[in-house]
């Protein structure tokens, strides 16, 4: 967990007219996407998500939810940020991301039934997801909100580029489909190890060895 | 007893944590570079999850679960004033969960701060970062599925703490070793792992359908 | 701020605060959405039954054709053991999983229970006679619950289709009991043996076989005997449970 990398990127004080979209403020949505991006580089939020991988739109399901607890999260720690007891913001930070994650639970029982039957627990597994709480730490609590925002999209959107990957290459193979329609033709036999967890742990060894030989990042090892 | 000793060899070996579930993932990596604190954090996990699995069933059983509250009403809660049998808490499993996982994290925190320095500093800021351990929620989040007992959830806890234990010391162990091979530069660190840990993983997939030894 | 943040009044009535603020929020949303959460669990119920029985006809419906199908043309019951109709329970009040409970491991009700098991009677396209009897099964897999429903036939002997489903199974083996291909092997099979007896349909050990002539017997799942074993002993199990009334409404034709 390289919480440390990303102290750099906190946003100094800035004067008030900085346009919404100045460059520093893209570059914290373009940064996760590839060079920091919160699952290859930073490591974070790797728990619950390989397991939703499995198919295309459980996926997609998942992206979306993580991406609304942590843009809200974020959002509503930056603005406690100044109020919140330090003692207790672990704590507080956990009852947060539980409410929103219960929201999101419900939300997805009433309108997406199937989904959440799939993503079973790994719904509210999203609360102890570290990129939450990683992000929490790392920039919300010491970042005005509108950053925290941008912070939180383009996190999450690096988080989905690459669940979205995995599970791109997961389904194809594992069952010869995408999105649910059979691009493989009928007689495909799936393969069942890109349906069982081993194909997604080397799957995203092999997407991380993709994206490292192209963009040259190395690690210490 | 024998049913406890099924649920305990199946939580270890065949739904590990790691291995089946990916829960815990990332501590797991961070952690599995020396063996010595995976040993560590290892043991840690498998104390936690033993403490709080059963906590969380007690929690499950008595306050969230459709109709759990109605001991309030043996306790003398005049039914006509409240009838607890129809109250369902269920909305609120996240947070009761992860507040009791919290709550006894911070307290097994202290606790090694102030009796193991060593084992503190070795830990670093690991240690809070079991709170948000996925292997911990997730262990209380399959409890209502499984419908176990209290003894039941107490050796499934256990089990796959042990679960884990194993799977980080083990790739530790390999991590330590890899170190003096020669994997090409990309994909050092992050991706040789993870597919070390997919090969693992295979090698647990085997215990798939072993027949448990203890009856049925 | 000129609050202290870090006395025991502050820290206290912060957290109060946002356990407040946290659990109006919930209550507001739940309350909001249980509604909607319980048709969407009827739902998947009367898709499944309907499935069963009606197949390909209800592909690409939308929810709202598949509820008001089901209204048109579905009549719910409740059994006892006997086969007979128990007055004033509706099968919503029916939980399958608490039934199965009742059950010893060998299939037989345990002593002192009372066992309800909810049928569902498919009418043929505007008329009054049962075409589709359809029966909820459940049971135990390799790793979990597994449940489904078989329709028989206005012959009461003669498996329309049947849909299965699972908690737990294993991806990409046992897990294939769901699959379109895997549930359409039940179909033409027969229950009863000559004499009329329910002997079940077994799914076989092995994939790859041709059992086009044993009527008692489907190809399997390779790799996922033990699914494929929780399977035929649900099966078998629940037949047993609706033999008397399969026998009764027999004689009744």
């Amino acid at each position: 967990m390289s919480t440390e990398a990303v102290v750099n990127e906190e946003v100094a004080a800035k004067p008030a007219s900085e346009p919404l979209f100045s460059k520093k403020n893209r570059k914290l949505i373009s940064n996760p996407l590839d060079g920091d991006n919160p699952i290859t580089v930073q490591i974070l939020g790797i728990c619950s998500a390989l397991a939703v991988t499995v198919k295309l739109v459980p996926t997609i399901m998942m992206c979306v939810s993580v991406l609304f607890v942590l843009i809200f999260s974020n959002l509503s720690i930056s603005m406690l940020r100044k109020v919140i007891p330090s003692r207790i913001r672990i704590i507080v930070q956990l009852l947060i991301v539980a409410s929103l994650v219960a929201i999101v639970d419900q939300v997805l029982q009433a309108y997406a039934y199937d989904v959440s039957k799939q993503l079973s627990v790994f719904v509210g597994l999203i609360i102890t997801n570290c990129i939450i709480m990683g992000r929490l730490e790392a920039f919300a609590l010491a970042n005005k909100p509108w950053p925290s925002v941008l912070d939180a999209v383009g996190n999450g959107l690096g988080y989905s580029v690459i669940l979205i990957s995995v599970a791109f290459f997961r389904e194809l193979l594992g069952s010869g489909s995408l999105f649910g329609f059979k691009v493989l033709g009928e007689n495909y036999t799936g393969n069942g190890v890109m349906m069982s967890p081993v194909g997604a742990c080397i799957v995203l060894g092999l997407l991380i060895w993709a994206q490292r030989a192209r963009n040259g990042y190395r690690e210490e090892a | 007893m024998e049913n406890l000793l099924n649920i305990g060899i199946r939580s270890i070996f065949v739904d590990n944590m790691i291995f089946a579930y990916f829960l815990g993932m990332c501590s797991y990596l961070a952690v599995s570079k020396k063996i010595s604190t995976a040993v560590g954090l290892g043991m840690a996990v498998t104390f936690v999850l033993f403490m709080t699995v059963p906590l969380n069933w007690l929690a499950y059983n008595y306050i969230i679960k459709e109709g759990a509250l109605t001991w309030l009403n043996g306790l003398g809660v005049p039914k006509e004033f409240a009838d607890f049998s129809k109250v369902d808490l269920e909305v609120l499993k996240f947070i009761i969960f992860i507040a009791v996982v919290a709550a006894f994290v911070q307290l097994t925190e202290m606790a090694v701060e102030k009796f193991s320095p060593a084992l503190y500093t070795a830990l670093g800021i690991f240690l809070p970062l079991i709170a948000v351990n996925c292997s911990i929620l997730g262990a209380a989040l399959f409890l209502p599925g499984k419908e176990f007992n209290f003894a039941e959830s107490a050796v499934y806890g256990l089990g796959s703490g042990i679960g884990w234990f194993l799977a980080v010391v083990a790739l530790a162990a390999i991590r330590e070793k890899l170190s003096y091979s020669d994997v090409p530069k990309p994909l050092r660190g992050l991706g040789i792992t993870f597919i070390t840990v997919g090969l693992m993983a295979f090698a647990f997939l085997s215990f798939i359908g072993v027949k448990l030894p203890f009856g049925n | 701020m000129s609050l202290n943040k870090n006395t025991n009044g502050y820290i206290f009535g912060f957290a109060l605060l946002v356990i407040l603020v946290c659990g109006v929020l919930l209550a507001a949303v739940s309350g909001a959405l249980s509604e909607k959460q319980q048709m969407e669990r009827e739902l998947e119920r009367k898709k499944f039954i309907l499935q069963s029985s009606l197949g390909d006809e209800i592909s690409g419906m939308t929810k709202q054709d598949i509820a008001a199908l089901y209204e048109k043309r579905v009549e719910e019951m409740v059994l006892d053991s006997n086969g007979k109709a128990i007055d004033g329970v509706s099968v919503n009040q029916v939980v399958l999983g608490k039934e199965y409970k009742k059950l010893e491991k060998n299939g037989t009700i345990k002593k002192g229970e009372n066992i309800q098991l909810p049928i569902y009677l498919v009418k043929a396209e505007n008329s009054e006679d049962v075409q589709y009897y359809v029966m909820p099964m459940f049971g135990f897999g390799l790793w979990d619950n597994i449940w489904g429903y078989a329709a028989l036939k206005s012959d009461l002997n003669t498996l329309q289709g049947v849909v299965l489903d699972h908690k737990g199974e294993t991806p990409g083996l046992g897990a294939r009991i769901t699959e379109q291909k895997v549930q359409s092997r039940y179909q033409g099979k027969t229950v009863a043996d000559e004499s009329g007896a329910i002997v079940s349909v077994k799914m076989e050990k092995g994939e790859g076989n041709d059992y086009s002539n044993k009527p008692h017997s489907v190809d399997g799942m390779s790799g996922a005997t033990l699914t494929a074993v929780g399977v035929n002993n649900m099966m078998e199990n629940y037949l047993r449970l609706y033999g008397p009334y399969i026998e009764s409404a027999k004689q009744n034709k």
